[in-house]
């Protein structure tokens, strides 16, 4: 990878891993998500949710090739419909419109081919709504920063783990190549190419927009600096850097073992500022400047 | 949010298919209704299904109680030794009961209570609670410890969702200390709500009013009292000039007695509430209980009872616009020791139409309860219940309440009066009930304390006396 397509592969990781996060705090401000009569988020989702992500990878690499962008696609479509019936009310117009970006990802995949940029375009779009969406059903639902910490805490040892003693990550990411509506978002343009796993995706954005629920705009500030610095600059600098230090190239930078402890240490210092601001107290918020 | 919904499904099989349910996981449902309210300072969407059922579509509501009756029944056949008798002389098949064939089986009054209360038992006996005889006869009720455990859970998440208690309330219970199912119910709602409560009684008005004033504690937001009691609550605070400002009360809570609009008018001028509640329970049907809307109609609990409306003459359901007494099923796995089928309350409602407008317009309604059968009074010019007395004498002028009276039926079938009173003048009686197309004579009495509560009893006078007011023992000279 020459430096052109490093700053390249940086530069368009560094925009997802802010636009996504962006994009979900916007929806936070301005739409909020059906929600049960009695429930809120709490730390046993949390463990809910590692078991998912525990559970999901061997669920797509047990499945056969064909029936993994299906399922990926119902998935998708699920979750657009739940999360953007706030934003489009009218359910046929609602599902015109996911349908079209199926159409289109599907189509830019089997037309122009996987390298297209008019596949990924479409496809980044589908994951990063999908991305904004479940970020708020589960911060509207009540996550708190003290949650996503541990979380992304606990990714991290997970990424580790995975990427490192047992090859799961690099299997995975084979799994996916060559089919439509894969869960990551990025752009390839000939040689060059980036691409940011939905999973680190949703990290990014929920530690970014529950640091906003819980801290305001100062909080939303350092996660964004958190985000950019050890989600997206450090995990593609890594790979050269340390080609130039040991001159071995690591395949894969697990993201998160980066950004979890340094999440995790910027909740510590955000709840030094007091109580964590919950969802009541932000229904009053004034509109987005 | 995952568990919750896990333990919102499991009650919501459990009432569904009438198994018992784990008064524990209703517990841990309130743990997180409160936890709702915190994160959001409401309800999510659709609360009013989850808190009153699936009850809008008529036919889902008639087989949802089929089905709650036919289980209920059952069981009273398998463990109740009366039921089982009533329903061999009935000729009726409990397994097969339906809302028309319900009728066939008698129904159940408290003297049947009062004579064979051990062959209506069906669950293991933790204590007994005893009404307060304002019939002339208490009833002694057996209550199972799931039952006393199961009810407050209910209870307080029902009151939770529907914003009648909220997390920093506090009530003060002024019923009767001797209405234990309802002081434990209170207490054990209030406790899930992580709520205190001053459980004061029916001491002195005055230092009920003391207590109302008092700031070493959580200063009470909630007030319960019977009706007659809140009036002398009402008439205490305005001798001593109190008013809105010097109370922190949001909300009274005032049944067991009529409630007229006059005394719930000055109630909540007097502590400065936005309405008085005006619920309807009765210790031999609990959990099943009724709310008072905004429109005055009286809606009854149907997840946890079914609701007739008996004829005063006859058997027969009475017809849209008619007089009737309630007769109620309270349903298993709800009522589980004691439990009675058709107990005919002898409380009168007029039966109103479908299609109400009011806020609880799901939820079918009678009127308010207009006062027990046993004291209807039938004049010349038609039945006059004890609402339609007690709503004319609360509105005279210059009355503190409650006020004491005595109806009778004269030899030429007008209603006569007798009014204990100090202020207004017969004439102000006659135009009250004229106001209101009576034709009543009337008389006024002037009577001290003592011969008050003699003349006329009420339930405030359930009195409990403390040392803090009573005359202390006389010296031995």
């Amino acid at each position: 990878m020459n430096t052109g397509q490093q700053i390249y592969s940086t530069g368009v990781t560094l925009a997802f891993a802010l636009a996504v996060p962006a994009g979900a705090v916007l929806y936070l401000r301005h739409f909020r998500v059906p929600r049960p009569p009695v429930g809120t988020f709490n730390g046993r989702d949390i463990v809910v949710m590692m078991g998912f992500v525990l559970a999901l990878p061997f669920v797509y690499l047990a499945l056969p090739g064909a029936a993994l962008p299906a399922v990926l696609a119902l998935v998708f479509a699920g979750g657009l419909t739940v999360g953007y019936q706030p934003v489009v009310g009218r359910t046929p117009l609602r599902w015109a419109l996911i349908l079209a970006l199926l159409a289109t990802d599907l189509a830019g995949h089997r037309l122009l081919g996987s390298d297209s940029p008019v596949y990924w375009l479409a496809n980044s779009a589908i994951v990063g709504l999908v991305v904004v969406s479940a970020t708020n059903l589960n911060v509207q639902g009540g996550m708190r920063l003290r949650h996503i910490a541990w979380f992304v805490l606990a990714l991290a040892v997970y990424d580790l783990t995975f990427a490192t003693a047992i090859p799961l990550t690099q299997d995975l990411v084979e799994a996916i190549q060559g089919y439509p509506f894969a869960p990551s978002v990025g752009l390839r343009i000939g040689d060059y190419s980036s691409v940011l796993g939905m999973g680190d995706l949703l990290a990014y954005s929920l530690y970014s927009t529950v640091s906003y629920k819980a801290y305001g705009r100062s909080g939303l500030r350092l996660a964004l600096v958190l985000v950019a610095v050890f989600g997206a600059i450090l995990p593609t600098l890594t790979p050269p850097v340390l080609d130039a230090l040991t001159g071995h190239r690591p395949d894969l930078i697990p993201a998160q073992v980066l950004f979890g402890p340094a999440a995790f240490a910027g909740y510590l210092a955000l709840r030094r500022r007091g109580p964590e601001r919950r969802m009541v107290e932000l229904t009053t918020l004034p509109a987005l400047a | 949010m995952l568990e919750t919904g896990i333990r919102q499904i499991r009650v919501a099989m459990a009432m569904v298919f009438g198994r018992r349910m784990n008064p524990r996981l209703v517990e841990r449902l309130v743990d997180d209704a409160l936890a709702t309210l915190h994160e959001f300072g409401s309800p999510g969407d659709d609360v009013d299904q989850l808190v009153d059922g699936p009850f809008n579509d008529p036919n889902e509501r008639r087989d949802l109680q089929t089905r709650a009756l036919r289980r209920t029944a059952r069981r009273l056949a398998d463990k109740s030794v009366f039921y089982r008798e009533r329903f061999e002389a009935a000729g009726v098949d409990p397994a097969g009961l339906t809302l028309e064939s319900l009728r066939s089986v008698p129904v159940t009054v408290k003297d049947d209570i009062v004579a064979r209360s051990a062959d209506m038992m069906c669950g293991a006996p933790y204590i007994s609670t005893q009404t307060t005889g304002t019939t002339g006869t208490p009833t002694r009720v057996w209550l199972s410890r799931y039952e006393i455990e199961l009810w407050p859970a209910l209870i307080a998440l029902a009151m939770l969702l529907r914003a009648e208690i909220r997390p920093g309330d506090c009530m003060q219970i002024n019923i009767s200390s001797r209405a234990t199912a309802a002081i434990q119910e209170d207490l054990g709602l209030f406790r899930l709500a992580n709520a205190p409560a001053r459980v004061v009684g029916q001491v002195p008005p005055d230092e009920s009013i003391d207590q109302l004033l008092d700031r070493t504690g959580p200063a009470p937001t909630i007030l319960t009292a019977y009706p007659s009691y809140l009036g002398q609550l009402v008439s205490a605070a305005r001798r001593r000039g109190l008013g809105p400002d010097d109370f922190e009360l949001r909300t009274i809570f005032s049944g067991g007695e009529v409630l007229s609009p006059h005394l719930a008018e000055a109630a909540c001028d007097t502590f400065g509430v936005r309405r008085v509640h005006d619920p309807y329970g009765v210790t031999e049907l609990l959990p099943v209980g009724g709310r008072t809307c905004l429109g005055g109609h009286l809606h009854l609990d149907l997840n946890m009872g079914y609701t007739e409306v008996k004829r005063l003459d006859s058997d027969e359901p009475a017809d849209v616009g008619e007089l009737g007494t309630l007769v109620v099923t309270p349903f298993y796995p709800y009522r589980e020791c004691m439990p009675v089928l058709r107990y005919d309350t002898r409380d009168v409602v007029r039966v109103l139409p479908d299609g109400l407008d009011c806020e609880l317009a799901g939820v079918p309604a009678v009127s308010k309860i207009l006062g027990k059968e046993s004291r209807l009074l039938r004049t010349r010019d038609g039945i006059v219940t004890q609402r339609d007395v007690i709503e004319a004498l609360d509105g005279l002028p210059g009355v503190e309440w409650p006020v004491r009276h005595r109806a009778t039926v004269a030899g030429d079938g007008r209603l006569h009066l007798t009014v204990a009173a100090r202020g207004p003048s017969p004439s102000d009686v006659v135009k009250a009930f004229a106001d209101r197309d009576l034709d009543v004579t009337a008389e006024i009495i002037e009577l001290d304390e003592d011969e008050a509560r003699l003349f006329h009893t009420l339930r405030c006078d359930l009195r409990e006396e403390t040392f803090t007011r009573a005359p202390g023992p006389k010296e031995t000279p």
